[in-house]
């Protein structure tokens, strides 16, 4: 019995959930199915044999794998459904059929195309991600959340066009869809399948879509945004392209570039954005390295990312709910009215800036380690650089300028139970995988899920031939190092305060790379349009014109009514024709 | 653009006039006083700054009877990590100043301002 309910994808229970619980009106009814489904969900999971093929459909002759797990996917699909089950609890104070039931919809495309099979299993998922979640950003309701909302569409539905591209190609060369890595870009459909992994990643000038959308998107819809989408692109790329050097500078400077643009935005969800890509950036990096410690690394990172990510989006989402705004230029002084929010906010900042003892410590370790042992300094530096970047955007900025700085006088409820709920459970996790292990408890949970282990299958940790050792996060060298890095980074923030040298939060709007198609991208096509609006009805009138005076000349020439038509001409040209008939027939006869 | 009137030119806060209303306590979280009624103390900011530098000191000091082992060389010095975060914190806050006024246009720019969300229930 437990044999057949393991093969039932936990992913494709919370699609068929989701969108089934888009037509329950009865609120209650609808929201314990959001949060149950999970649960169940993370069940089923514990259920799963690991490395096999749970469950096969065929179609069109090809045979697909929609249920598969190994240790890579395993963690991710965990991660992905943690994150639904927090998500479900952060939603419940919000009456929104169509919200929570594309929410959960989402939560379970993205793990059901981590535990797909099969390259055409994925990419099918890959598209319900996109067609899902963009109602998250369209039910805000606002012109400028519909206008976001079609930009990801379409970038999102191209990533998937790509990835179909590309799986053609792979099909076509190997006749098989398998998600076995590629070892080279002239692999067939290599290029295409990376570029469409690049876009949902949030590469460096592919990474607009998400500043511009996730900001616009509802208060829950933001938070649940942050979870899906990247991290299924990291894990896809764990799965393709281990050890591809160029993604460890893609990923640095990813880590790099979002810290310039955190410090001057206004919009704290939007910093947060930033934030993420930055985030990104280290596991990229890191699979780009392709150890066995790498990849644990970006595993470890992705896990504790996306509930300490997820926390932070909460925390601005409770701010936000209650205030009415989330930009640092309103905010300030609000510890005095929401002081569980405070609380929890600030245990995600700790948690993303790698204190010691909580997740992002233990989990960026082996990411910064994994690099310096394979010799890469300046990539190495240019993590370290993004590791205070980090710390001043999301672990000072966001707490410092919503909860302290300036009173600006605002006085609001805390957050909805609900909502606080969900912050102390996320609060909980990143302590609780964070600490040093004591009796089962601590970072060896997390660690004891990493996809390469000793017993780990050969296919899930690519590089052969390094040997897979117990990585310990607690040295002393480690601590020290850490904490040397951020309370320096710590004192420079108080210094520059003290004098005045801190840019002041102003509102307004950064501008990105979306500039080059939100502006000059839009106004050619908006000229192209004009030109073709007065262009077309000339050009049809001039090949009308041209067209009927044709018609007219031919007809006046050869219709019975015509110039040829008449008496004498045509007697002479049947004249002409017999002698011309008989000149043909003489060269044919001497020719002959 | 137009500075926040609460900030001077170099973007410190201006000390709100006596007369001043100053934002009420009095409704204040009986949590938030519990936990966090240090913050508004005016010695806060002076007292933290003297704590960080004892820390900071103190991990110096440290690092001095610590035999570390790291992968790459240079960073063994004493200090390097220290140096390194404080400088990286202060090049990307310091790098806000000029990109802001490079980067920063009205919130309007692509069109209408973005507004709340409609999920947004604010009570202030």
């Amino acid at each position: 019995m437990s044999g057949l309910i393991g093969q039932i994808n936990p992913g494709l229970l919370l699609v068929l959930v989701g969108f089934a619980g888009c037509l329950i009106p009865v609120q209650r009814v609808r929201q314990a199915l959001m949060v149950g489904t999970p649960v169940v969900a993370m069940l089923l999971l514990a259920l799963a044999e690991r490395g096999t093929d749970l469950a096969m459909v065929s179609v069109l002759d090809l045979e697909l794998i929609l249920y598969r797990v190994d240790s890579l996917s395993f963690i991710f699909g965990l991660a992905f459904l943690i994150a639904a089950f927090l998500n479900a609890i952060y939603a419940l104070h919000t009456d929104d059929r169509l919200q929570d039931g594309m929410a959960l919809a989402y939560a379970g495309a993205a793990v059901s195309a981590t535990f797909a099979g099969d390259l055409m299993t994925l990419f099918v998922f890959w598209e319900i991600t996109a067609v899902s979640s963009v109602f998250l950003i369209l039910r805000a309701g606002t012109k400028a959340a519909y206008q976001a909302a079609m930009r990801y569409l379409g970038v999102q539905i191209f990533s998937g066009v790509l990835l179909l591209d590309g799986l053609a190609y792979v099909y076509k060369s190997t006749g098989s869809l398998s998600l076995d890595a590629f070892t080279s870009f002239d692999q067939p459909g290599a290029v295409l399948i990376f570029i469409a992994f690049a876009i949902k990643a949030a590469f460096p000038f592919l990474h607009n879509w998400l500043q511009d959308a996730y900001p616009k998107a509802t208060v829950v819809g933001a938070v649940v945004l942050s979870a899906f989408t990247t991290k299924l692109a990291v894990y896809a790329f764990a799965r393709m392209f281990p050890g591809f050097e160029i993604l460890i500078w893609i990923g640095a400077i990813m880590t790099v570039f979002p810290v310039f643009f955190a410090v001057i935005e206004n919009d704290l969800r939007k910093v947060l954005s930033y934030s993420l890509n930055n985030q990104l950036g280290f596991m990229i990096c890191a699979i780009g390295i392709g150890t066995p410690l790498a990849i644990n690394g970006a595993a470890a990172h992705a896990f504790a990312h996306i509930i300490y990510k997820g926390l932070l989006f909460m925390s601005m989402g409770a701010v936000l709910y209650r205030v009415g705004t989330a930009k640092a230029s309103e905010l300030g002084g609000l510890y005095k009215s929401m002081p569980w929010t405070t609380i929890f906010c600030i245990i995600g900042a700790v948690s993303i800036s790698a204190f010691p003892l909580f997740s992002g410590f233990v989990a960026k370790a082996m990411t910064m380690s994994a690099v310096a042992t394979e010799g890469y300094v300046i990539i190495w530096l240019m993590l370290l650089f993004a590791s205070a970047g980090v710390l001043e955007h999301s672990g000072i900025k966001i707490p410092y300028f919503t909860f302290f700085g300036h009173d600006s006088g605002i006085r609001v409820k805390e957050a909805p139970f609900n909502m606080l709920l969900a912050m102390g459970m996320a609060a909980f996790i990143c302590i609780a995988i964070g600490l040093p292990t004591i009796g089962g408890f601590g970072y060896g949970w997390l660690y004891n899920m990493l996809p390469c282990t000793t017993t780990a299958p050969a296919d899930v940790c690519m590089i052969s031939g390094k040997e897979i050792k117990p990585y310990p996060p607690y040295t002393v060298d480690h601590v020290l190092t850490q904490l040397q890095l951020l309370m320096f980074a710590v004192l420079a923030f108080i210094l520059l305060k003290r004098f005045g040298l801190y840019p002041p939060e102003k509102p307004g709007t950064i501008l990105d790379t979306d500039w080059l198609y939100r502006k000059p991208g839009f106004g050619m096509v908006k000229w192209a349009g004009t030109v073709w609006g007065k262009a077309g009805p000339a050009m049809t009138a001039f090949f009308a014109g041209l067209g009927a005076r044709t018609f007219e000349k031919i007809e006046t020439t050869f219709s019975p009514r015509g110039a040829l038509a008449r008496g004498p001409l045509t007697v002479s040209m049947a004249m002409w024709s017999a002698v011309l008939l008989g000149i043909v027939m003489l060269v044919v006869l001497v020719a002959s | 653009m137009t500075l926040p009137p609460e900030r001077d030119s170099s973007g410190r806060f201006i000390k709100p006039e006596d007369d001043a209303p100053k934002p009420s306590d009095e409704n204040m979280h009986p949590l938030s006083r519990l936990l966090f009624g240090w913050v508004s103390s005016p010695r806060t900011p002076l007292f933290l700054l003297i704590l960080v530098i004892l820390i900071c000191a103190g991990l110096v000091v440290f690092d001095l009877a610590v035999n570390r082992h790291e992968y790459l060389d240079f960073a063994n010095a004493n200090g390097f990590y220290a140096i390194w975060g404080f400088a990286a914190f202060g090049l990307a806050v310091l790098s806000g100043w000029p990109l802001g006024k490079l980067l920063r246009r009205d919130e309007d720019y692509y069109g209408e301002a973005e507004t709340t969300p409609q999920d947004v229930e604010s009570d202030s």
